[in-house]
């Protein structure tokens, strides 16, 4: 097994910005030329490159070369390692409110 | 600030109000919920006033194996005590020894409201910071492909 480590920071912090968000939401449904996403956006080439390059530097996309374009594709790894964060989170709570109504029961038995 | 996760839950309790509030701010009985299975709680501090602290160490017990020990520990202070009622804290949470690169930002907001001598529960959990070293092997990467870009989805509408 390959192990690969992720910087939660980066990744986090790329996905705080509403156009890398919306990036990746296009890039999500199928690999798409850097041009062809400039074309989506009011913003200009250079400012888009710059949103693309921290989405790559995080590991959330990747860019590969096909002729003239640089074609970028979404790296379903890094997306893995954020669910599993955010989801064992969100069990921790569960656990620990199901254990309060264990709780509250038994202190309700011993009246 | 866009925050990076926040979960909210809303349960109700056999119990009143009182007992509710009880279980959240009395260390003891905190104790002995707060843990998830197979964790304990060796120290919990509870100084129940706007600015005072919570402080709460989870440990892993025997059952956790390798992580037998770990030790991790959350600091934080009260923003809003209201009896019977409301309780807000915020506060960071780290494994101890790595506190610089594991820490976790929170707020935490908890409202309770009686239903009939039930309690109705609603707790609000936000995430503002994670550490950059939270690092993670990741296995079976191609499948669960599109179910990943589904949650994702979700995660980013």
């Amino acid at each position: 097994m390959v192990e690969q480590v992720y910087n939660l920071d980066g990744i986090f912090g790329s996905l705080s910005d509403p156009t890398r968000r919306d990036i990746l939401k296009r890039v999500g449904k199928h690999s798409m030329s850097i041009s062809d996403i400039a074309r989506s956006y009011k913003i200009s080439f250079a400012g888009i490159a710059k949103h693309l390059n921290v989405l790559e530097k995080s590991g959330l996309v990747f860019k590969t070369r096909q002729g003239k374009e640089q074609i970028v594709t979404i790296d379903p790894k890094a997306l893995l390692v954020v669910n599993d964060y955010l989801k064992k989170y969100e069990r921790l709570w569960e656990d620990r409110l199901d254990n309060l109504d264990k709780h509250l029961k038994s202190i309700n038995k011993e009246g | 600030m866009i925050p990076i996760k926040e979960v909210k839950f809303e349960r109700t309790y056999d119990a009143s109000l009182e007992k509710v509030w009880k279980a959240w701010t009395d260390p003891e009985m905190l104790k002995q919920w707060w843990g998830p299975n197979n964790v304990i709680i060796p120290e919990c501090e509870v100084d129940l006033r706007v600015g005072g602290r919570i402080y709460i160490v989870m440990e892993a017990g025997e059952a956790m194996g390798p992580y037998k020990g770990t030790r991790w520990p959350m600091d934080g202070k009260y923003t809003v005590v209201e009896k019977n009622s409301k309780l807000a804290y915020t506060a960071k949470a780290w494994t101890e020894g790595q506190e610089a690169t594991t820490q976790i930002d929170q707020v935490t907001e908890l409202s309770l409201v009686d239903d009939n001598g039930k309690t109705k529960l609603k707790l609000k959990s936000t995430i503002n910071k994670i550490g950059s070293d939270a690092k993670m092997a990741v296995e079976g990467m191609q499948q669960g492909f599109n179910q990943q870009l589904q949650k994702l989805s979700k995660y980013l509408s």
